[in-house]
């Protein structure tokens, strides 16, 4: 009748941290509910204590300890292999410094859901999946497990209209994106018959040689598919939501969905177009790579630009969040070059992980600035800072710093690795757009460091607390570590390769 | 797997060469649709009979022998009466409101198996056709209540679709064990496995059995489940602008369904048309499943004679908190006692006793379990609206208990 | 494969034929004076007030979201159930992470208040 699977085929050790993380959020989603709202940082440590086991298996196994075989896992829905590891401690990384920010500012405004830290993790876990999907139905259940707690996140605030706002809108054109990408997932199956990438890619090959029609339902449905993952990643022509949410979403939301829908969607398009790269070595096909490249470029130009206009940090975040996925984009383009496919995706992986502690720890300066009604994070509050508060003021010019990338601080060495790459793969024109957008987004970014030491005031900042604190260190430590040695990245990274192994 | 249309050769005693198929099929399904439409007539009699019986009174007897005629008389009646369309009403789902509700239930008939190789259409998936045509009669009302544009009605639709839908969750559920233990959905596919395996699976999964009945209970919107026609607060819910013959429909209909319970639970716990010797002599298998199907309407009686109505927040919780995680739980503990007792070769009713012993225990040690449960909530409730009584002096009749909460 | 389902299709016509005679029999043999009283939306013996269509209670639609999420979910133990005999236990064992998945979602539901129906 049918083949009948068996244990062994599950392989489910490979995929521990996820089957950790989703046993003890279900469970503490139960828990919290008998908690008293007086009582939410329990919660808040239970969630925190989930995440830490998880990061530590997902840490081993990044390290190179064999937990599970590396290798198809799930009847060939999930992939196990160093990439999938490193995404892992990408996103639950965010996820550990997203929860440190969160608690205090939601313990001041007065937000006692403990639904928050559950929501915070089922979208921890789409992320992770989204990296460790080699099937495009995995990768569409990953990308709404991403998204759909993201959408409730950013009405965390609820009786303030920008709060609402932002959930709907991204609600709204969130749905559409999805609608895109299934419609696009249903034309690579329309084309191919199989939704497993591999399997896509090998059929790709003959219908680049057989009929046209065939030919155009491909390339639409690849089409497609990156308008869907665009979309989430916040690439130019589909970022339009992005300043909106980031703006009105709760700040350590925006934090924690700044870094983690980026490294899902990232995760997602390295899988879904750089993994086919050593499968076929057809010349036409990576056609994928000119509109990446065209995407790359502007959002570039735009994210950086429109930046410099914003006199409010977190929508001028919001637009340094979108330059940031166009250098993200200049490495999976640089994927689209044959032999340079593993290259890239470790390049991008490196760029995500001094992103994460960069672009979490800027947000975490913003919610120590940020007072309850939402005021308080225009660029002129943040005049003479260097004053009242030096060791805040140090730290958001180390996060300014890096996000410029000036050498000694992570995001240079995310920038250097990417930029080798696109030129290791021919793309000179994208690595010196990027440069120069690199120099444009100096001014925004100086400006902010120009603004707390040069210039006088008094502003105001809440009072630091303990996990604050921690989570403003943990990732200045982190910028600084992996900025001088970044031998920690590189170590992880080494061993990505972006081929789908069985 | 054999064709099994009814076989007019064998039961009907039709010359069968000079007539093609088509005509044949439809001559077979008619006779089949006919009887069962011709059945409320009966039933409806049998049920006034007993509601008198059980209230102490005689019930029709004026009509015919015993008032056997009286439902001839009502129809008669009602055809002869006035259609009144409401000047409000939404024309075309008024109309067909009706017209729908009869057609769902008509059409599951045809997957009832009346004795060894009788039915309408051995369907696959007979028992989910079952369900999914059977809750047709959900749109249908909705239907009827927009279309009436009236508030008591819409209302009454409101309360049936939230109800329909609530009980449809617990009836899956059980009904999947039946299915579980059978390994196929077709009707004769399952009381087929229990002949063969000789213990009807009301045996092997009491507590399943009577999730079912009740489920099946609320989804017919009867007594205690009637809220969708809550005479004394929506008047007659979504029917309350019908008259004439479309409102008999709906009453048609209803009765229909209720009578077709039986036979549903019939096949799926009782073992269908299986007895002493239906094998040999297929007529049996009919006169077993009538007697089947006739105790369990009897149980549907005797629970509307006796039972108050349920208020919609006891009725919900009554589902949600009671029946659903009854019937996970059920399904669980069977199919994990099915997969652990493996079948013995042969089937027979000394091999198969040990597992009817195990399945049959813990499927009623569940049930009792929850009925604990269940006991000490209505207890904590009635002692708690007690204390609200005493201390405050309400008046008998709050909110909270009279029901029309929500409304 | 399909042509099981040919006797369905004559009982479908039986069904509508049958009902749509009934209706119309009944149309042609009742009487029709229909007045202004008469046609109007009945309200307990008082004209009626505003229309009927309005806003519902929220309980239903609540009621409503929790059936389809539950409804999918019993939707996927079909076909689980048809094939159990050849799954054993593998198919128990995968099926048991989805009953838990399920029933974290009904403890949620429940523990919440979202069974309850009045808050």
């Amino acid at each position: 009748m049918f083949e009948v699977p068996v244990f062994d085929d599950l392989n489910a050790w490979a995929a521990l941290p996820i089957i950790l993380l989703a046993l003890g959020t279900s469970i503490l989603l139960v828990a919290d509910l008998f908690i008293p709202e007086d009582r939410k940082r329990l919660t808040a440590s239970l969630a925190l204590g989930g995440v830490t086991v998880s990061l530590v298996v997902a840490m081993l196994q990044a390290l190179g300890v064999e937990i599970g075989e590396q290798g198809a896992a799930f009847a060939d829905m999930f992939i196990a292999d160093q990439f999938t590891y490193v995404v892992n401690v990408i996103a639950l990384s965010s996820a550990f410094i997203g929860i440190l920010v969160s608690y205090d500012y939601f313990e001041r405004a007065e937000v006692k859901r403990g639904e928050y830290y559950s929501l915070l993790l089922f979208s921890t876990m789409g992320a992770m999946l989204m990296g460790a999907s080699r099937n495009l139905v995995m990768i569409f259940v990953a990308l709404e497990l991403l998204s759909i707690p993201l959408y409730l996140l950013s009405a965390f605030r609820k009786p303030i209209a920008a709060s609402e706002e932002s959930a709907l809108k991204y609600f709204l054109l969130g749905a559409f994106s999805s609608g895109f990408l299934v419609y696009g997932i249903t034309l690579l199956y329309g084309a191919t018959g199989t939704f497993d990438i591999d399997g896509i890619w090998t059929a790709a090959v003959e219908i680049i040689d057989g009929e046209i029609s065939r030919q155009f339902t491909l390339i639409a449905g690849f089409g497609l598919v990156i308008v869907g993952l665009g979309f989430k990643v916040g690439a130019v022509p589909f970022h339009g939501w992005q300043p909106d949410v980031y703006q009105g979403a709760p700040t350590p939301v925006t934090a924690f969905m700044s870094v983690t829908a980026k490294t899902g969607g990232f995760a997602a398009m390295l899988r879904v177009l750089v993994a086919g790269i050593p499968v076929v070595v057809a010349e036409d096909i990576a056609m994928w790579q000119d509109t990446i490249q065209v995407i790359a470029l502007l959002t570039l130009v735009l994210g950086n630009f429109v930046a410099i206009m914003q006199d409010e940090l977190k929508r001028m975040l919001a637009y340094s969040s979108i330059a940031h996925a166009g250098y993200l984009l200049i490495a999976v383009a640089a994927g689209g070059t044959e032999g340079i496919g593993d290259q890239a995706a470790q390049s991008a992986l490196i760029y995500l992980l001094a992103y994460t502690f960069t672009n979490i720890g800027a947000f975490a300066v913003v919610v120590a600035m940020e007072h309850v009604d939402y005021s308080g994070t225009k660029l002129n509050d943040l005049k003479g800072l260097s004053n009242t508060n030096p060791m805040l003021a140090a730290v958001m010019a180390l996060f300014m710093f890096s996000l410029t990338g000036i050498p000694g601080t992570a995001g240079f060495v995310g920038k250097w690795f990417v930029f080798k790459a696109a030129i290791d793969a021919d793309l000179v024109l994208l690595a010196v757009v990027g440069v120069l957008t690199s120099v444009v987004s100096a001014f925004y970014y100086l400006r902010v460091v120009v603004n707390m030491y040069m210039e006088p005031g008094t502003p105001e900042t809440q009072p630091e607390t303990p996990s604050l604190r921690w989570a403003l260190g943990i990732t200045a430590a982190g910028t600084l570590i992996l900025g001088i040695l970044p031998y920690f990245m590189t170590e992880l990274a080494e061993g990505v390769t972006v081929a789908l192994i069985r | 797997m054999e064709q099994l249309y009814i076989d007019l050769e064998n039961y009907l005693g039709i010359g069968t060469d000079s007539v093609p198929e088509v005509v044949r099929l439809a001559i077979a399904v008619l006779v089949l649709g006919t009887i069962f439409l011709l059945a409320p007539i009966l039933t409806i009699w049998v049920e006034r009979k007993v509601a008198a019986r059980f209230q102490n009174r005689i019930g029709p007897n004026r009509t015919g022998p015993y008032g056997l005629l009286q439902s001839f008389a009502d129809v008669l009646k009602l055809i002869g009466k006035e259609q009144i369309m409401p000047a409000h009403a939404d024309r075309i789902p008024f109309l067909f409101a009706p017209l729908l509700m009869v057609v769902s239930v008509i059409m599951i008939t045809a997957v009832i198996p009346l004795m060894p190789n009788y039915i309408g259409a051995d369907l696959s998936i007979g028992a989910l056709y079952f369900v999914a045509i059977g809750s047709l009669s959900t749109i249908a009302v909705v239907m009827a209540g927009w279309g009436s544009n009236n508030k008591y009605a819409l209302l009454g639709a409101f309360r049936t679709v939230a109800q329909l839908i609530s009980y449809e969750i617990p009836l899956v559920f059980s009904l999947l064990v039946p299915v579980l233990f059978a390994g196929t959905m077709s009707m004769v596919g399952i009381t087929q496995a229990q002949a063969d395996l000789d213990y009807w699976y009301i045996f092997l999964a009491p507590a399943s059995f009577l999730i079912f009945l009740f489920s099946n209970l609320a989804e017919i919107g009867r007594t205690p489940f009637d809220l969708l026609e809550a005479e004394s607060e929506l008047v007659a819910g979504y029917q309350i602008e019908y008259s004439a013959m479309p409102w008999g429909m709906f009453m048609l209909s209803e009765f229909l369904h209720a009578f077709l319970i039986g036979p549903l639970v019939a096949v799926l716990f009782l073992g269908g048309w299986d007895g002493p010797f239906a094998e040999d002599v297929p007529v049996l298998g009919v006169v077993y499943l009538v007697i089947k199907s006739m105790a369990v309407y009897f149980l549907g009686m005797w629970m509307r004679a006796t039972l108050p109505r349920f208020r919609i927040d006891q009725l919900m919780e009554f589902n949600w908190k009671f029946l659903v995680p009854l019937s996970i739980a059920n399904l669980l503990i069977a199919s994990f006692l099915w997969e652990l007792f493996p079948e013995p070769a042969g089937g027979g009713l000394v091999d198969n006793f040990p597992r009817f012993i195990v399945m049959g225990g813990s499927s009623l040690f569940t049930l009792m379990v929850g009925l604990e449960f269940l006991r000490r909530k209505s207890v904590e409730d009635r002692e708690r609206i007690a204390r609200l009584i005493d201390e405050k002096n309400y008046p008998l009749a709050t909110a909270d208990q009279t029901g029309v909460a929500g409304d | 494969m399909l042509d099981v389902y040919a006797p369905v299709a004559p009982l479908f016509i039986l069904a509508i034929l049958v009902g749509g005679i009934i209706l119309i029999l009944s149309r042609l043999m009742g009487p029709s004076k229909p007045h202004a009283r008469k046609v109007a939306t009945y309200e307990s013996g008082m004209r009626p007030i505003g229309p009927a269509v309005r806003r519902l209670p929220v309980q239903f639609h609540r009621v409503g979201m929790l059936f389809i999420l539950f409804d999918i979910e019993v939707i996927f133990f079909i076909p689980w159930a048809l094939v159990f005999r050849d799954l054993g236990f593998y198919g128990l064992a995968v099926m048991g992470v989805f009953f838990y998945v399920l029933l974290i979602g009904l403890a949620y539901e429940w523990f919440a208040g979202g069974l309850e129906w009045e808050q």
